[in-house]
């Protein structure tokens, strides 16, 4: 509700115009102004002020004015981009790393755990890694109550696809659908979008192993190696340098642990630390997928020399 | 003549020491036409959940493939495999949910819980449980099967003289019966293995 407050006085209006003071008024957006502005005024001024930007060519970060259009995640911003998607990204980038890699045998994904607290009650279930369907897992970054909604999503989306064909849905219709999903709250419903990225691992019979990563925008794309949550520009550049195509699975693994030894936050790599797990085909020709046991793990890490404090990267 | 006598099947189920044994008919015929001798009526639901579907074919089809949409989804949830008293009761549940355009088969469902002790039941279309300690039986030819069950049953039998009783129940109830028969398709599950077996008896 809007309340109108009239006072009479003789006192000059307050403004920011004045020298000695300066005053923020409220807009009906709920942010702040120099100016006290009814809605007429607010539109006729937006007008006036998109005139005066495009003129201007002002690429501002987030800009008093884009307050406007971060309220709702259904409206595009003046410079046509869609901040609560934006915004979504972001609580990713403070969430856990997970990083993807292809090899010419399977696909591998190592997870970085970020609660790890003696008080925690270690399940066997995972909190990065999860199977969607006998040949697809995937790994988690981001807001782990999205995560769980949007895992359910693709395990039933899996479920139905091989109850109506009688065969296991192809990793990218997969990825599409779940993508499709996302899509869905960057568009109508009023709803924000879900603060998850995933890197989907698989193998379907028609293009062999498959890496798929999405974002909360609902883009997905096919890579041969892919970093989500902190710090994955860095770990997207050291995997560009270093990764080989037609790897084995192990040289994946040693590569991966690699990677996030030196892009992980904290002083040390231990197994707790970690979930690691691998996509492939058993001998018999069906898929698999391997979690790796923390004793496993902790082997894997004596074994490539990573479990000494990471080094200080630049 | 009935729906449920329109392809016909027998399906029984024995248990005994520690291990359980399924076995079913294999012919798929329309009414008195002979269609196929190789139909699947029991299928695994995981290593020690086994359904046998009597009825219309078309029915034991896709009630199983649901069910299997239905334990995949359970399994990806609870990170393990459904217990047999489970999956009955989901069996149940997912017949009684068309209670009014219900799925015309009967389930016979054979499992080992925990302890290793067999569980079997069977229930009408409509998802009626009934739980036995000895055995359980369904389809075209369920009342011959009733009877030569009955006659030849003992409790807590091993697993080679439990496929021996229940093949030849199988064989002598499916050959009163013009419906069922061509053969029969035997599991005799144990904790340590599940052994198929194909037999040949009066191929008519």
């Amino acid at each position: 509700a809007e309340t109108l407050q009239i006072v009479v006085s003789s006192s000059p209006v307050p403004s920011h115009a004045n020298d000695k003071e300066s005053y923020l008024w409220r807009s009906h957006t709920g942010g702040f102004g120099t100016t006290l502005e009814s809605r007429g005024s607010c539109k006729r001024n937006q007008g006036i002020e998109n005139q005066k930007k495009s003129e201007r060519k002002v690429s501002s970060a987030v800009s008093n004015m884009s307050r406007r259009y971060d309220s709702r995640t259904t409206i595009f911003s003046p410079e046509g981009r869609l901040y609560q998607v934006e915004y979504a990204m972001e609580a990713i980038g403070n969430a856990g790393s997970a990083i993807g890699i292809l090899a010419k045998d399977g696909v591998v994904l190592i997870g970085e755990k970020k609660v790890t607290s003696k008080l925690l009650q270690t399940s066997t279930s995972a909190e990065k890694m999860y199977k969607i369907d006998d040949h697809v897992a995937c790994a988690v970054a981001g807001i782990m109550s999205d995560a769980n909604i949007l895992i359910n999503t693709a395990r039933v989306q899996a479920q139905r696809y091989t109850f109506m064909y009688q065969e296991p849905m192809p990793v990218e219709q997969l990825v599409q659908s779940l993508c499709d999903t996302k899509q869905g709250y960057t568009q109508f419903g009023g709803l924000r979008p879900f603060g998850v990225s995933f890197l989907f691992a698989g193998w379907d019979k028609n293009h062999g192993f498959q890496l798929y990563m999405s974002d909360p925008s609902g883009n997905y794309g096919g890579w041969k190696a892919a970093a989500v949550g902190a710090n994955n520009q860095a770990a997207q550049s050291i995997l560009k340098q270093d990764y080989k195509d037609d790897a084995s699975r192990e040289e994946v693994v040693e590569l991966a642990l690699k990677v996030l030894s030196k892009t992980m936050d904290s002083t040390s790599l231990t197994s707790e630390k970690l979930e690691l797990a691998e996509v492939f085909l058993t001998p018999s020709g069906s898929v698999q997928y391997h979690v790796h046991s923390p004793e496993s793990l902790t082997k894997l890490l004596v074994k490539h020399g990573v479990t000494q404090p990471a080094a200080e990267t630049s | 003549m009935s729906i449920f006598e329109y392809n016909g099947s027998a399906v029984v189920a024995m248990g005994g020491k520690n291990c359980f044994a399924i076995a079913s008919d294999r012919r798929l015929g329309v009414q008195l036409q002979t269609i196929a001798t190789d139909f699947q009526r029991i299928s695994k639901i995981h290593d020690r959940v086994f359904i046998g579907l009597s009825g219309l074919a078309t029915d034991v089809q896709t009630l199983y493939q649901r069910l299997v949409f239905r334990h995949k989804l359970y399994q990806l949830r609870e990170e393990r495999d459904m217990k047999p008293e489970t999956f009955a009761s989901l069996v149940s549940a997912i017949l009684y949910e068309k209670r009014f355009g219900p799925y015309l088969c009967q389930p016979v469902i054979a499992g080992l819980g925990e302890d290793d002790k067999p569980f079997i039941c069977t229930m009408d279309s409509i998802g009626a449980k009934e739980l036995a300690k000895d055995f359980v039986v369904s389809g075209t030819a369920s009342e011959s099967l009733y009877g030569a069950c009955e006659a030849m049953y003992k409790p807590d039998m091993e697993a080679e003289e439990l496929f021996e009783t229940i093949s030849q129940a199988l064989l002598s109830s499916v050959d009163r019966d013009c419906l069922s028969g061509w053969g029969g398709h035997v599991y005799v599950v144990t904790p340590t293995e599940i052994k198929e077996r194909i037999l040949k008896g009066r191929m008519d």
